[in-house]
């Protein structure tokens, strides 16, 4: 029986969605120093043939998907 | 650095006395000063930078050591579909960084004697791309646009973090890329004033379920894993690569950029040195004049 999110979203991001849970949970000072690591501003673009689509950041795409 | 300065401005300060210097002496003096002053600043923010980003690189590179451990033993089929993800960034002004790795890449996919993948020449040319930086996806959209899966920027603003390189790796998964082994290539620290570029190899999920099967050691079947938790290290192993190339590329960028920057300052000096003996030159040519009119003018009373 496996997980029910692995049909969801990949290792990586169970890991990255178990990380930011971790890191809202510490103590105030240790949380100021762990937010920084975890910070990611990344865009990014599918390409077809030669082709760029649309550039898409990432951390907006997921505020719009959870709203 | 200080002393040379303070001669600057003594000899702006000089040129400016007698009245008859040319026009624009001054504005060429306080514009050298700037100029030098700039150009030192920016050595100096780019030491700092460098001195953090070779920590992080350190600690990153013990990532992708961990990473190599589980792969000693897979299995390295040839000729199997390599996805290509090229590590480089956004920003400019760091010497030879991004085309060295474009250029490696270009060696990789056209199976050349230098190719970074030293062993493995059977390169199919239509590989999968993946570009992280917009300076490496320039180069190579002209040559290699139609390999192109996905690119990726706004990473390298300051030093990568996991979450840059999980976010890579999860898009990159998602994505449906077909590929047996992923080969990162990245620039990789040899000194503080060199890098060379070089290529990191990821086994992808099929090759750690056959490992063992080649080598004395049945090492990963006899753990037993199941497939799920086979597959969750092939993606997690994938982003930890990642994360380990980002990181020394990004610890090589920097120091490119301080070496490159204080080789522009020391050009910009040459450079100040030569105008300055040209405008000396000027001035005394035109005090000259101005004497030899007046002395003329003087024997005309």
């Amino acid at each position: 029986m496996s997980a029910a999110w692995r049909s969801i979203f990949t290792y990586n991001k169970f890991a990255q969605i178990t990380a930011r849970a971790v890191r809202q949970s510490l103590k105030e000072e240790q949380r100021i120093a762990a937010e920084k690591r975890g910070l990611t501003a990344v865009r990014y673009q599918q390409w077809e043939s030669g082709q760029g689509g649309a550039q898409v950041v990432l951390s907006e795409e997921l505020a719009a998907k959870s709203s | 650095m200080l002393a040379r300065q303070s001669l600057v401005r003594a000899a702006s300060r000089a040129a400016v006395a007698p009245g008859a210097a040319p026009t624009g002496a001054r504005n060429m003096a306080t514009l050298r000063e700037i100029e030098l002053r700039l150009k030192s600043s920016m050595k100096m923010i780019a030491s700092t930078k460098l001195a953090k980003a070779q920590r992080a690189m350190n600690a990153g590179k013990e990532y992708g050591l961990a990473n190599a451990e589980v792969f000693e033993h897979a299995s390295d089929k040839a000729g199997a579909n390599k996805l290509f993800i090229v590590v480089s960034s956004d920003k400019g002004l760091c010497g030879g960084i991004h085309s060295s790795v474009s250029k490696a890449t270009r060696r990789a996919l056209a199976n050349d004697v230098e190719s970074p993948l030293e062993n493995d020449k059977s390169v199919d040319p239509a590989s999968p791309i993946a570009v992280i930086g917009d300076k490496s996806k320039n180069q190579l959209v002209r040559t290699y646009g139609s390999n192109f899966s996905m690119t990726f920027n706004q990473i390298g603003r300051d030093i990568p973090t996991f979450a840059d390189a999980a976010a890579v790796a999860d898009l990159i998964t998602k994505s449906g890329v077909k590929y047996d082994s992923v080969v990162l290539v990245y620039n990789k620290f040899v000194s503080a004033i060199s890098y060379a570029p070089a290529a990191m190899v990821v086994q992808g999920e099929e090759a750690l379920k056959e490992s063992g099967t080649c080598s004395r050691l049945d090492a990963f079947k006899a753990y037993e894993n199941e497939d799920d938790a086979t597959k969750d290290l092939a993606e997690f192993s994938l982003a930890n690569a990642i994360y380990a190339a980002l990181v020394e590329g990004h610890a090589c960028e920097q120091s490119a950029r301080r070496n490159a920057m204080d080789n522009a300052s020391k050009n910009a000096t040459d450079m100040i040195a030569s105008l300055q003996m040209q405008y000396n030159r000027g001035r005394q040519a035109a005090i000259t004049n101005e004497l030899v009119d007046i002395i003329t003018g003087a024997s005309a009373l």
